[in-house]
């Protein structure tokens, strides 16, 4: 047999023709993996995309475990167990995404606990809110998982093949999430006048936060945004504002069939734009909130420090075990 | 030392006695065991699993982009598949015979015939 390999010799491409390379890539809808070419603004912008997603997984964990002990029965705690552990799995699955495109920078899992522990890596604004009764247990699960699977199920298709795969298995046990919290709603809407209260009471805490969820419609408000680099290179398809308009649309009918009243007086649906008009949140306070000035943004990170520094001593024992 | 405690491993698995081992995906384990224990908690609390394998990453040749280009297959391999001989259909039915195609043959497992 001859030797063919020189005919594959791989042409040696400039800059400019391996960007030129790429978008054609991305325009016809190839996948890039890990150990592909990509340009540094493509790969700076999924790590901080998927490291805020990554850790606001396993931040928004806590939140929820704390109504593990007081959840109402045995099924309830086996319930909202399962879903810590989905959450904690999940953080597990996109920090590994994240870490082989940190590999060519050289930092490791190590750097990104440090960059969430200095402020450095922030996570969604919900994670910092307190979670003060069942009803709350139960709107995060119906409506911050619904608002979460409407911004996943929208990068799907995402143009980093790592990302969309990860995506694929978070979102499959997204839906358990969403009807693990409905049912928790639905026997406190169907229940006693207390627990009806309970929900409504609850409803009315978390509404601004949820419409907050989907970050502001222009980076006008907050000074930064990263929709259209994200769009434009096709890791997502919609922008902020097309997604909450998306979260209206769903759950505004369903959260009115239960008999629950929206906090927003101004709230309808304007056939003439078929647009949802609404009260805006306070993006004043939703910056605060992300730079770590939520209610409960210090405890929540004092405790994910404590349990980092508590098992560091497991962390050097199997490093031993390292051959 | 944290450096060293992290490596790399990736994740395949059965989900029945006759299904192919599939990637699943990848995960951070000091060793072997841990590898497997982190597995089964990371990507099979819920769908049925026979079998998993953890292999190292750096155990692993696997292809650069340049050299996944050159899988691209040219689109002339007929004669390798059933594709090239689908005339057959017309000339057995010219003999009133059926064709014995893949559908055909794939459903005698069993030893049944039909």
């Amino acid at each position: 047999m001859y030797d063919a390999t020189h005919l594959f010799e791989p042409p040696v491409m400039t800059e400019e023709e391996k960007l030129e390379r790429f978008k054609e890539r991305i325009e016809n809808g190839e996948k890039i993996e890990a150990d592909d070419w990509m340009p540094d603004f493509y790969r700076d912008t999924l790590i901080k995309l998927i490291s805020m997603h990554g850790i606001s997984e396993i931040m928004g964990a806590l939140p929820e475990k704390e109504w593990v002990p007081k959840a109402p029965s045995l099924r309830r705690k086996l319930g909202i167990m399962a879903k810590v552990q989905d959450e904690m799995g999940h953080g597990q699955l996109l920090l590994r995404v994240v870490e082989d495109l940190m590999k060519p920078y050289g930092k490791t899992r190590a750097d990104l606990m440090d960059d969430l522990f200095t402020g450095r890596l922030k996570f969604h604004n919900v994670f910092h809110m307190p979670t003060r009764s069942w009803a709350d247990a139960g709107t995060i699960g119906w409506l911050v998982d619904g608002a979460a699977i409407i911004t996943q199920t929208n990068m799907l298709g995402a143009s980093y093949g790592p990302y969309a795969r990860a995506l694929q298995r978070i979102c499959a046990e997204e839906v358990f999430h969403a009807q693990h919290g409905e049912s928790i709603i639905m026997a406190l809407a169907e229940g006693t006048p207390e627990q009806k209260a309970m929900i409504q009471e609850s409803l009315d805490e978390w509404w601004e936060s949820l419409l907050m969820f989907f970050g502001p419609a222009t980076k006008e408000t907050t000074g930064t945004s990263k929709q259209d680099v994200t769009i434009a290179y096709k890791i997502r398809t919609k922008t902020n504002e097309e997604l909450r308009q998306n979260f209206f649309t769903k759950y505004v009918p369903r959260i009115r069939s239960l008999g629950l009243v929206i906090p927003d007086p101004t709230l309808r649906f304007d056939e003439e734009t078929g647009q949802w008009i609404y009260a805006q949140p306070d993006w004043t306070e939703f910056k605060k909130i992300i730079q770590g000035g939520g209610p409960r943004s210090k405890e929540r990170l004092a405790l994910r420090q404590t349990s980092y520094q508590n098992n560091a001593w497991v962390r050097e024992a199997l490093a031993e075990t390292i051959g | 030392m944290t450096e060293t405690f992290y490596q790399e491993f990736e994740i395949f698995s059965k989900r029945t006695p006759n299904a192919a081992f599939t990637h699943q995906f990848s995960l951070l384990a000091p060793n072997k065991e841990m590898a497997l224990l982190m597995a089964q908690e990371n990507f099979m609390r819920r769908e049925p699993v026979v079998d998993i394998w953890v292999v190292k990453r750096e155990d692993i040749r696997g292809m650069t982009p340049d050299e996944k280009q050159m899988l691209q297959r040219l689109d002339n391999k007929d004669y390798r598949t059933t594709k090239g001989y689908g005339y057959l259909k017309k000339k057995w039915r010219h003999y009133e015979q059926q064709m014995l195609d893949e559908k055909e043959i794939m459903s005698w497992q069993g030893g049944d015939s039909k």
